[in-house]
């Protein structure tokens, strides 16, 4: 099986530099997942895989072979696009069967190999079918299909899933996660939707602005980002605004609610410093009362008093915002909502462990 | 350097293929233009002006100018008023039967207007049906002179009723193309219709007016079968045709070449210059509601005369055509009082006719094969690929629009006399050539148009599968523009089988005549001539018909792109 490296690579876009300097490991048989907002560079990357693009700097390798002198056709990588591009033209079959006729696949063989991908897929019904004779869905499965039919050296998907609807796309993560696990084959898979990410990945490399921000299986990224920005875009989280008072096992922050404990990140910082403490909605517990104790139950644990501001019930859990003294707002989750009532306007005491705290060097969001 | 070759998607494929299009643009249209200007301003003393002085000096040369350029601005101001009404109604409403009265537009395209001039002097002579009917009826004493007057204005009728399909199209696109929600932001402001079509409408469809407009006015401006036919020879094209035997001798016809090319940039730079800015994006079509809407029945009533009578009146040359093909004896009656199809069995059997046909076919045949060769490629580069020089090429591909056939036919006969491609020893390649150059644009455009509605991701995806850049090219891109390749080959074919000017400036000796050069010298010949340029006129009009039927078919709405500037 065969691994991806980027090698330093930059590829500029017209006057944008799309690619930047990146590198990049992507073990064989890896579901690697390329993630970011619109314009961080993730597809162009993926092209310069697939060979559309040629790195102005650096190199791809598979398997530690430069493939900057093999033309796109020749690199027997299997890219689902977007959009699908299924050739209207030609039925399913013939869609599916097009890489392997470029191959001089045995007619018997074609035809083999044709039905077991169309299975895989569980398209075999529509084999006959030309392409606008399909809904949205079944386009995404031939698509998926005439790639992997090519047993492909790695398989490309550039946000194969955008343009279906929202329950069908869940359904389809789990089913292209079972592929790969059964074809057991290296797949880089493009997408801005973290939780498609978060859910399917082996490996997650976040991007913006062109360049590597982090990589890590989706747990690490979840549990220690190393940047806002990672933070942010992962799941979702509160950033509050703060200055480091102490260093160490234990990492003290002051900002203007309160002072807060951390046990993790501050990497490379030093006291003084403005940072971000991140905290998950969802590892905030709220208890009612809005005057604080003074004394948290342990060194280990944060109370922060606040102001409820708004709250929408979901069935299965409960979001609050809730307004701090310094009047930034925090988001909060309770799974399984007790009944009792609250209030817009009641003052809670917010409790978070140190342990769920992670403080980043502070940096502006957005794109 | 590096950066200029990333920029560009350059191998040595494409850098030849660059290459040979770049000689062949030169060697065929910038060298014979560039010849005629050198011939223009050069004596054997220099550069020299002397020429142009003796042109417009002479009263004479200053008023063949001033006809053309009146014969142009008439034409393109009659079919103004022809097509407006007509996109309109067509645009604008929903009635039964609108189809077929689309169709019954075209039609008039379907006849060179040099035949239809055939057709006319029958009808409009001084002894001819029209006179003969009105005297019947008692409305005049006299026959009427309706050809008098230096024949300018049958010239005008004729050519304005050939073209005015051209201009149909141009404005029925731009009307299609404005903004409904425009015009009712306006209607929502309190303009009336009048109002409304006058402050908005009309001004957003002017920038498709004027790429029809210039069309229109470059073909009457250097048509040359119409008024050899009428013998209006006081106009630039008809000079120009005389001159092309003694090029040698006199120079004026390059003086007068010249003339055409600089008037026909001027009006070109003018209608750009109008459109000032370019053209209007218009805002996105979210939910806008089509501006169409169902026709009253008096609207439909009011439809249906407009069309129909501007039909009935642009069909009359072909009558007179038609009539003509299959007249026995007709002398001093409305129709004619015997009909015979033996004329139609002579275009079979008579030797120029029998042979021209072969000919035209021969040479439309392969001009239509470099068309589609040469088109596709530009088209390609164009729409696929960053080449250097980019806007040159696409400049290049269209300028034939813009070149009359008469200057580019005059340039080959004068820029490759005494060469291997002489005109006068054998007039075949550069035939061959003058139709492919002529009709290129049309086919680049087709091209284009399907290369543009093709996404690159279909390309790309046969790629990633192994396909080579040429497999993907004729496995993929080619089947899924198919129909825009048919619909520009067969106008290319058609349109070269009944090109006029090329046609009776290249072919000089009579073993070469195409369809076109044959009819004229037959109607120049007493006993039987016109009635059997009438038959093949006939035959020709049949085989233009069928071809913009199928390239209709396989157009839809936007065959109207094809025929602008």
């Amino acid at each position: 099986m065969v691994s991806v490296k980027f090698e330093s690579v930059s590829k500029m876009l017209g006057q944008s530099r799309a690619v930047d300097n990146l590198t990049l490991d992507i073990g064989a048989e890896e579901l690697f997942f390329l993630l970011g907002p619109s314009g961080c560079g993730k597809t162009t990357a993926l092209r310069l895989v697939a060979g559309f693009y040629t790195p102005d700097n650096g190199q791809i390798l598979f398997n530690g072979q430069d493939q900057s002198p093999v033309p796109p056709h020749k690199r027997n990588t299997g890219m689902v696009f977007q959009n699908y591009a299924l050739w209207p033209h030609m039925d399913v079959q013939n869609n599916v069967a097009y890489g392997l006729k470029m191959r001089r696949v045995s007619e018997a063989e074609k035809e083999k190999r044709v039905r077991h991908a169309l299975e895989i897929v569980h398209m075999q019904a529509y084999a006959g079918r030309m392409p606008n004779q399909l809904s949205g869905g079944q386009q995404q499965r031939v698509a998926l299909a005439r790639a992997l039919v090519i047993e492909p050296d790695v398989v490309l998907l550039d946000e194969p899933l955008s343009n279906l609807d929202a329950k069908l796309r869940v359904e389809m993560r789990t089913q292209i996660k079972d592929i790969h696990r059964k074809i057991g084959r290296t797949m880089i898979y493009v997408t801005h939707d973290q939780a498609e990410a978060l859910s399917m990945a082996d490996r997650i490399a976040v991007m913006r602005r062109g360049r590597l921000v982090q990589v890590g299986t989706p747990h690490e990224l979840y549990t220690r980002p190393e940047s806002a920005f990672v933070a942010a875009f992962i799941g979702g989280t509160n950033l509050l605004r703060g200055t480091l008072e102490e260093v160490g096992d234990l990492i003290t922050i002051k900002t203007q609610a309160g002072m807060v404990r951390a046990k993790n990140g501050a990497k490379g910082l030093k006291r003084g410093e403005p940072v971000f403490c991140s905290v998950r909605p969802e590892a905030v517990r709220l208890r009612p009362g809005g005057e604080s104790s003074g004394r948290p139950e342990s060194d280990s644990t944060n109370e922060l008093i606040g102001e409820v501001q708004s709250m929408m019930y979901l069935g299965d859990n409960e979001q609050y915002s809730i307004r701090l003294a310094d009047s930034a707002v925090v988001r909060a989750v309770e799974y399984n909502p007790p009944t009792r009532k609250t209030n817009v306007g009641d003052r809670l005491a917010l409790q978070f462990d140190a342990q769920a705290v992670v403080v980043l060097p502070q940096e502006e969001l957005g794109d | 350097m590096t950066s200029w070759l990333r920029r560009h998607d350059l191998n040595p494929a494409n850098a030849m293929v660059l290459i040979f299009l770049w000689a062949f643009f030169i060697v065929f249209m910038l060298y014979p233009l560039g010849y005629v200007f050198s011939n223009a301003f050069f004596t054997a003393e220099g550069f020299s002006l002397v020429f142009m002085k003796l042109m417009f000096s002479s009263p004479n040369n200053t008023i063949i100018l001033a006809n053309s350029v009146n014969l142009g601005l008439a034409v393109t101001l009659f079919t103004t008023l022809l097509s407006l009404p007509l996109a309109l109604l067509l645009v604008r409403y929903n009635f039964p039967g609108k189809g077929l009265m689309n169709g019954l537009i075209l039609i008039p395209m379907v006849l060179p207007p040099f035949v239809g001039a055939i057709g006319m002097r029958q009808l409009l002579a001084r002894f001819g049906s029209i006179n003969l009917l009105l005297l019947e009826m008692g409305v005049i004493s006299q026959p009427i002179d309706w050809l008098g007057g230096g024949s300018f204005w049958g010239v005008v009728i004729l050519e304005a009723l050939h073209l005015y399909p051209i201009m149909y199209l141009n404005l029925a696109a731009a009307l299609a193309n404005v903004d409904p929600s425009l015009e009712e932001a306006a209607k929502n402001m309190g303009a009336n219709s009048l109002k409304l079509f006058r402050t908005v409408t009309f001004p957003l469809m002017l920038p498709g007016y004027f790429a029809g407009a210039i069309i229109v006015f470059i073909w009457a401006f250097t048509d040359l079968g119409t008024p050899l036919v009428f013998e209006y020879r006081e106009v630039v094209a008809v000079q120009i045709f005389n001159m092309v035997t003694d090029l040698h001798q006199n120079p004026m016809g390059y003086a007068f070449v010249v003339a055409v090319i600089v008037l026909t940039l001027f009006f070109f730079y003018l209608s750009k210059r109008i459109l000032g800015g370019g053209r209007y994006e218009m805002l996105g079509r979210g939910h806008v509601a089509s501006a169409m809407r169902p026709a009253s029945p008096s609207m439909t009533v009011i439809a249906y005369a407009v069309v129909l009578g501007i039909s009935a009146l642009a069909l009359i040359p072909h009558l007179g055509v038609l009539l003509t093909s299959v007249t026995k004896r007709w002398f001093l009656s409305v129709l004619p009082s015997e009909y015979t199809f033996q004329f139609y069995k002579d275009v079979f059997s008579h030797d120029l006719t029998l042979l021209s046909i072969k000919n035209s076919l021969f040479l439309s045949s392969l001009s239509t094969i470099i068309d589609v060769v040469l088109g596709v490629t530009i088209a390609y580069l164009l729409a696929r690929k960053r080449v250097p020089g980019r806007a040159v090429l696409d400049a290049l591909a269209m300028l034939p629009l813009a070149l009359p056939g008469l200057v580019l036919a005059f340039g080959y006969v004068a820029a490759f006399s005494a060469t291997p491609l002489d005109a006068r020893v054998n007039p075949i390649p550069l035939l061959v050539i003058a139709y492919a150059v002529r009709r290129l644009p049309y086919m680049v455009r087709a091209a284009y148009a399907g290369f543009q509605q093709t996404s690159v991701v279909l390309e790309e995806a046969a790629i990633n599968l192994g396909a080579s850049p040429m497999k993907t090219l004729y496995q993929i891109t080619m089947p899924l523009i198919f129909a825009n390749l048919i619909a520009g080959a067969v106008l290319s074919f058609s349109f070269a089988m009944l090109e006029v000017s090329d046609s009776l400036i290249l072919a000089s000796k009579e073993q070469y005549y195409p369809i076109t050069k044959a009819i004229y010298a037959l109607l120049g010949r007493l006993a039987d001539g016109p009635y059997i340029a009438s038959a093949m006129g006939i035959l020709g009009l049949l085989l233009l018909a069928g071809s913009l039927f199928i390239a209709g078919r396989f157009f839809g709405r936007r065959m109207g792109e094809l025929f602008r500037a």
